[in-house]
Formats: C-alpha cells, sequence, structure tokens
C-alpha cells in the first residue's frame, strides 16, 4: 500500500514538473480562449450569447472564462508552474551563489573553450585583473599546482524564469481574490439623488458595505471646439445620513471608498421637476426618452418624460405625457419650460425645474487588484532578468608545465544565446593577452 | 497647415518604403555596394517620415496615435521599420531588409486601397481613450509588433537558405542565399528579437490592463483583442520554452516564429475587422 501511493505521488509529481504538460496546457489554454472569441459570450454581448446552441450554452461556451472547467485548466497550469519552480529552486540557487571552481580539466567547459599560454604569474594576475575590470565576480581555487577559477557576471539574471513562472501563479491568487471576496455593479442616478449601496445593481458577488451614495451633480462637458471634454460626478459618500467623502469623478478619474470603487461608466440626460401634493413637496428627477417613470403616491398616475429635441439645448424644454392605470395611450401630455408648472389631473401640480444629469457609475470592490499589480511587476522584472540581465559564466584551470610557464584554458558556459556567450570569451582571452604583452 | 505636412510625410513615407523594398532586393540580386547605401537610407527617410506624420498628428489631435486604423496601421510601420532598421546597423545585416520591407509596404498599400480620405483624418476620441497609460500602451506595442515582423523576416530567411542548402546544391557563390548570415546566426538573432519583444509585449498588456481598471474598473475582461493579445503572448512563450527544453532551434523555431506575427497580424486585423469588442474604438 504504502510502496503505491508512493509511486502515485511520484508519479503525479513527475507528470506536474514536466515541462510537456505545461506546454500542451498553454496551447490548450490558447486555443480554448481563441474558440471564446469566436462565440458570442454573455459578458460581451448576452443577446447574441443567447441565440447559440442550448447544448453549447449548458457546456459553458458562452461564458467560457468563467467555466469550472477553464478554471482547471488555469488550476493545473499553476500546479504544473509550483513544481516545475520548486524542482528547479536548488540549481537556480547553486548556480548563483554556490559556484564552484573547476577541480579538473574535464569540468572546464567543453563546446566554447579557448587557450592562452604565458607565464604563471603574469597570466594568474592578468586573468583576475581583466575579470575584475570586466565586472565579473570571482571565485578561486589556488591548490599549489593547480590554479583555477569560476567568474560569473549578472549572476541575479539566474532567476530571471524562477520569478516569471512564481508571477503567474500569483495573477491567478489575485484574480481569485478578487472572484471570492470582491463585487461588481453598475447603478444610474440623476442629479439629486441618494441611494444605498445595497440597493445597485449586482453583476456579481454581494455587496456588505453599508454607506449611502448622493449624486451631487452630474455634467456632460463639451470643450470649445465641440468635442467631449468628459462627464463629471460630484458625488458624496453617506455614513448615517453624514457625509463623509466627496469628490468629483470623470472617466479615467475615478474614486474609491474604503475599497470600494465608483467608475465613470456613461451618462445621460434627463429632467428636474418638483410634484406637489397638497402642499407636500416631492423632487423628481427622470431619465431623458421614458427610461424610468414617477408614480405619485396614491394614485395610478405614471410621469415619463422627454428631452424637446428642437428645443434649444442651454434652455431646454420637456415633453412629458402621463399614463393611467396600464393604459397604452397617455390621457395627458404637454410640454413645459423651466420654471413653468401644470396641474396633473388635479391630483397634484408638477413644476419643471430644468435639466438634470444622469449619472451612469461602475461600482467595484476588488481586494485582489493589489495582488495583481505585484504579479504584473513581478512578470516584468522576471522577464527583464531573463532577457535583458543573461548571466555569462567563465571557469578555467591554469596547469604549470614547469614552475614558470602554464597553460590557461578558459570555457563559457553557453547559455541561450551560444553566439554572444562565445563573444564574451573572445574578448576576456582578447584581454588577457592584450595585458600580458 | 500641419494636417498637409502630415499628409505629404505620409506619401513620402509610402515613396521611401517602396523604394527600399525594391532597391533591398535588387542589391540582394547584383550585390551593388551603392544600392545597398541607397536602400538603408531610404529606410531611414521612410523612418523619419513616419515618425514627423505621427508626431504631427499627435499635436494636431492632442492624444496618442490610436483613433483609427490609420493612425495604429501607421505607428505599426513606424515600428517594424524602426527595429529593423537598429538591427541591419547591429548586425550589419542588410539582406534581412529584403523579407521585411514588405510589411509596411504591404500595410501602407492597405491604408492606401481601403481607407478613404475620411477614415484617416484624425477623431475624436471617447473620454475613455485620454490617458497617459495608453500612450505607453501604444509604444509598447510598437516596438514589441516590429520586433515580431523582424523575426517573422530572420524565420523566412531562415527557412529559405535552409530549403536551398537542402536541396543539395551548396549555396552556390552566387546565389542569393549565399548572402544571408549562417543558419545558426540567423535562428539565434531570430531568438534575441523575440526575447526583446517578449518582454515588450508583457508590458503592452499590463499597461491595456492598468489602462482599462482606471476606465472601467476590470483590468481583464476577455474582450477578443485582449484575448488574441494573450494567445499571441502564449504563442511566443512556447517558441521560447520550446527551443529552450527541446532544443527546437532551427527549422521548427523558425516555422514558430512566422505563425507567430501570423497571430500577432490576427490580433490586429482579425479583431478590429471580424470581431467586436471595446477595441472597436481602434477601427
Ligand atoms: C504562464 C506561462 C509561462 C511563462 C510566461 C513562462 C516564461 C518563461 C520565461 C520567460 C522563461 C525564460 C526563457 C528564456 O530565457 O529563453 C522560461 C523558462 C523556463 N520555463 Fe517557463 N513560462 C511559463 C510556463 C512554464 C511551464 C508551464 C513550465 C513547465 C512546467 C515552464 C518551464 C520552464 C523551464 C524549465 C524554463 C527554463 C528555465 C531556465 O533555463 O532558466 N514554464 N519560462
Amino acid at each position: 500500500m504504502v510502496e503505491d501511493s508512493k509511486s502515485l505521488t511520484d508519479r503525479l509529481w513527475g507528470a506536474f514538473s514536466s515541462m510537456k504538460l505545461g506546454l500542451a496546457l498553454l496551447g490548450i489554454i490558447a486555443f480554448v480562449a481563441g474558440i471564446g472569441t469566436l462565440i458570442p459570450q454573455t459578458e460581451q454581448d448576452p443577446e447574441k450569447a443567447k441565440a447559440v446552441g442550448q447544448l453549447w450554452q449548458t457546456m459553458g461556451f458562452t461564458h467560457l472564462y468563467n467555466t469550472f472547467w477553464f478554471r482547471l485548466l488555469l488550476g493545473f497550469l499553476c500546479i504544473n508552474l509550483i513544481v516545475c519552480s520548486l524542482q528547479r529552486l536548488g540549481g537556480i540557487y547553486r548556480r548563483t551563489f554556490k559556484l564552484t571552481p573547476p577541480s579538473n580539466l574535464a569540468r572546464v567547459p567543453q563546446k566554447t573553450r579557448k587557450v592562452v599560454q604565458g607565464e604563471l604569474v603574469p597570466l594568474r594576475e592578468s586573468v583576475q585583473e581583466v575579470l575584475k575590470q570586466k565586472g565579473y565576480r570571482l571565485t578561486l581555487n589556488d591548490q599549489g599546482n593547480s590554479w583555477s577559477f569560476i567568474a560569473v557576471k549578472r549572476r541575479l539574471g539566474n532567476w530571471g524564469s524562477f520569478i516569471t513562472h512564481l508571477s503567474f501563479v500569483v495573477l491567478v491568487i489575485g484574480a481569485l481574490l478578487g472572484s471570492i471576496l470582491g463585487f461588481k455593479g453598475y447603478f444610474m442616478a440623476g442629479a439629486g439623488n441618494t441611494l444605498s449601496i445595497q440597493a445597485i445593481q449586482l453583476s456579481k458577488g454581494q455587496v456588505t458595505d453599508t454607506f449611502s451614495v448622493r449624486i451631487n451633480s452630474a455634467e456632460d462637458r463639451m470643450l470649445p471646439n465641440g468635442e467631449r471634454d468628459n462627464w463629471y460626478t460630484d458625488m458624496s459618500i453617506l455614513e448615517n445620513g453624514q457625509e463623509v467623502a466627496r469628490k468629483t469623478l470623470s472617466v479615467n478619474h475615478p474614486f474609491a471608498y474604503k475599497g470600494v470603487t465608483f467608475y465613470q461608466a456613461n451618462f445621460a440626460n434627463g429632467a428636474s421637476f418638483t410634484a406637489d401634493m397638497n402642499g407636500q413637496k416631492t423632487p423628481v428627477i427622470l431619465q431623458d426618452q421614458g427610461q424610468g417613470y414617477y408614480q405619485a403616491p396614491g394614485t395610478d398616475l405614471y410621469l415619463v418624460t422627454a428631452i424637446d429635441p428642437s428645443s434649444s439645448s442651454q434652455k431646454a424644454d420637456v415633453l412629458f405625457q402621463i399614463y393611467k392605470g396600464s393604459g397604452a395611450d397617455p390621457i395627458q401630455s404637454g410640454k413645459l419650460s423651466s420654471g413653468q408648472t401644470v396641474d396633473v389631473q388635479g391630483k397634484y401640480k408638477l413644476t419643471f425645474n430644468g435639466l438634470a444629469g444622469f449619472t451612469g457609475l461602475q461600482v467595484k470592490k476588488d481586494p485582489g487588484v493589489a495582488v495583481i499589480w505585484l504579479g504584473c511587476g513581478l512578470l516584468l522584472g522576471g522577464l527583464l532578468l531573463s532577457f535583458y540581465w543573461q548571466p555569462v559564466v567563465l571557469s578555467g584551470i591554469l596547469q604549470s608545465e614547469n614552475e614558470i610557464k602554464g597553460t590557461l584554458t578558459v570555457g563559457v558556459l553557453s547559455g541561450k544565446a551560444t553566439v554572444s556567450t562565445r563573444e564574451a570569451l573572445e574578448q576576456f582571452v582578447s584581454s588577457v593577452t592584450k595585458m600580458l604583452r | 497647415m500641419l494636417e498637409s505636412l502630415e499628409t505629404s510625410m505620409f506619401y513620402i513615407l509610402v515613396m521611401a518604403c517602396t523604394l527600399c523594398m525594391v532597391l533591398y532586393w535588387v542589391w540582394l540580386g547584383t550585390k551593388k555596394e551603392f544600392v545597398g547605401r541607397l536602400a538603408t537610407s531610404l529606410t531611414i527617410i521612410a523612418v523619419i517620415a513616419s515618425t514627423v506624420a505621427i508626431i504631427l498628428r499627435m499635436i494636431t489631435s492632442g492624444h496618442p496615435p490610436l483613433s483609427n486604423g490609420y493612425e495604429f496601421l501607421l505607428t505599426f510601420c513606424l515600428g517594424i521599420m524602426a527595429v529593423y532598421l537598429y538591427a541591419e546597423f547591429r548586425y550589419k545585416l542588410r539582406s534581412l531588409g529584403a523579407f521585411v520591407m514588405p510589411i509596411p509596404f504591404l500595410l501602407l498599400m492597405f491604408i492606401i486601397m481601403s481607407m478613404g480620405p475620411e477614415e484617416r483624418i484624425a477623431q475624436a476620441v471617447p473620454p475613455a481613450l485620454k490617458s497617459q497609460w495608453l500612450t505607453f500602451h501604444v509604444i509598447t506595442a510598437m516596438f514589441a509588433y516590429g520586433a515580431f515582423a523582424v523575426s517573422f523576416g530572420l524565420g523566412i530567411m531562415y527557412l529559405l537558405k535552409l530549403s536551398k542548402e537542402d536541396t543539395g546544391k551548396k549555396a552556390s557563390p552566387q546565389g542569393i542565399v549565399s548572402r544571408f548570415p549562417a543558419l545558426e546566426i540567423l535562428d539565434e538573432l531570430a531568438y534575441k528579437v523575440v526575447g526583446f519583444a517578449f518582454p515588450l509585449l508583457t508590458l503592452c498588456i499590463i499597461t491595456g490592463a492598468i489602462w482599462a481598471n482606471y476606465a472601467w474598473g476590470t483590468y481583464w475582461s476577455w474582450d477578443p483583442k485582449e484575448t488574441w493579445s494573450l494567445i499571441t503572448w502564449i504563442i511566443y512563450a512556447g517558441y521560447l520554452h520550446a527551443r529552450l527544453m527541446y532544443g527546437w532551434k532551427g527549422k521548427r523555431a523558425a516555422w514558430m516564429a512566422v505563425f507567430g506575427f501570423a497571430a500577432v497580424l490576427f490580433t490586429f486585423f482579425g479583431v478590429n475587422y471580424f470581431l467586436p469588442g471595446l477595441h472597436s474604438y481602434a477601427q
């Protein structure tokens, strides 16, 4: 039994430390991700996604990136990367910090070698001098008749691939944190409205916070040349009715409060009214084009509005309609200019105060974002080390023929780029010979 | 005024690019040093003209060149030619020009044939595109994609030379491929170029994610352009690993460099022209 379970873990470890599996996983992930761009996804195009065949929907092809099996693939890749990295950790450590000079000629890298002859003492001195000048870190082994060295430049480059691989795991953890602990939602509100954060429309996660949001103003600002400058929302955070924070946000300039971030997403126009019912005044803010209605309390009268397209944008007029019950035709309609009041079916008086902006805000809480940026930093750092900071390892042994003369055999560990490591060796040898002369 | 200067720069670019491509070919055939020099000078002119055109465009429009396909293609051309020029000087590799220059040439032809003047003028950008991160995003994309185009050219050269040598006729001294560097050098250069571009592509994706997080609160939304840039990224990661671990050097690596660039092109054209998404801004 013990035998068996051991060999199973061994086999699992073996499978997951294989780079073949890693490459296969990467290939499958790329392929599956590609399929997801050809089939409409619910997140981007809910209408078209619904039209996809039922079987495909059930199998998750219309929300491919959120499916269990896509995440499983990413999970396998993570395990693969962790196992692979652990297995290589020792080697990387030794190659960075525990380099030992060659003990005999056979230990000098074979493929790329050079030989220099000269007198022992000057040869040793010039080797050390040249290595120091070129910025190598040197380890010597001096045992009477055999003198050898190993020298390394840019040794931290060894850690590049390790850091890169780990960063991917960090990224996955960050994404996981976000999807477990975070939420994502959206609301649209007119200037003057207050709503609880709990009341927003959610697409992911749950809201545990309890504060409220008041939209002080919402504005669609234009530049003098007629292009859109940006949409601006002046908003306040209320805790128990008290304003605790306030900021004007716009697209690309979000506002964060206690880990909840508000993003300006879109904008619509609307109108601000006051409904006066027996002296009790209620502010009513309605979006343009009948997106939303006002039902006066105790009545079955519904008010919708639209901005009069023929009026000037500075002092716009509104068209309004009153519907009764589920009736399809309005029972009253008309046009109001700013400040005008109209009587609605004898039930209440409606005053048009002027235009009001409607702001659409994305709301998001994602405690994983910091981890994501950490992962991005590690990823980039690791890649820079891998490709812009490649280590060079020179090692050589000096064998004396008599007490005065000797032969130095130097080799360079052929890294990923053989031509340029050879160049490093040639440069080294030519500097040494120059110094000997 | 500035606009018409920009237009003239565009046509200078088109002429210089076309001529230098032809001259690189002539040079490959004739080996006349004069022709080669002329080709290189014209490439320099093309780089300058496209740089000036892009800078003028940025001045007149007040944003990085990403409001439409014209601006992006122009930047793409500049990236390819700039990285190529660097490679030519650094590695004394003029024959590469014959294989890289057709790419910007075809891109420019695409602009001329498929985009009317009204599609080329600077457009207003939506508020979401007003972000410094996008400037980095465009610059990194420019150099990464440019370098991938150069590795594509190297891959083609490798495959051509290999097939000539395989057919037995040891590249005759007269043969065009005899002007190419040794296979091993071509292979390693392609690796180096991909190694230069891969971190840049990564940075491009990261700056895109940072921007998206500022603008929408989502650093990654799997929109088709993002997904395809990830696929491209994975293909090149595969290239690097296969090479490193299985010793997939030479022929297979060369094919992967060619294949990877096809993914780059699809990320740009395929996604902008066939698939919808956030980046449809870039049309
Ligand atoms: C998220 C995907 C991955 C990325 C971005 C990545 C990135 C890298 C990079 C940049 C290098 C250095 C390559 C070079 O210097 O030419 C590397 C090397 C390597 N990778 Fe990966 N890798 C990934 C997945 C994997 C997987 C799944 C495995 C295996 C299970 C793996 C195993 C290795 C090995 C063994 C090396 C050689 C390390 C060395 O010699 O320094 N990688 N990787």
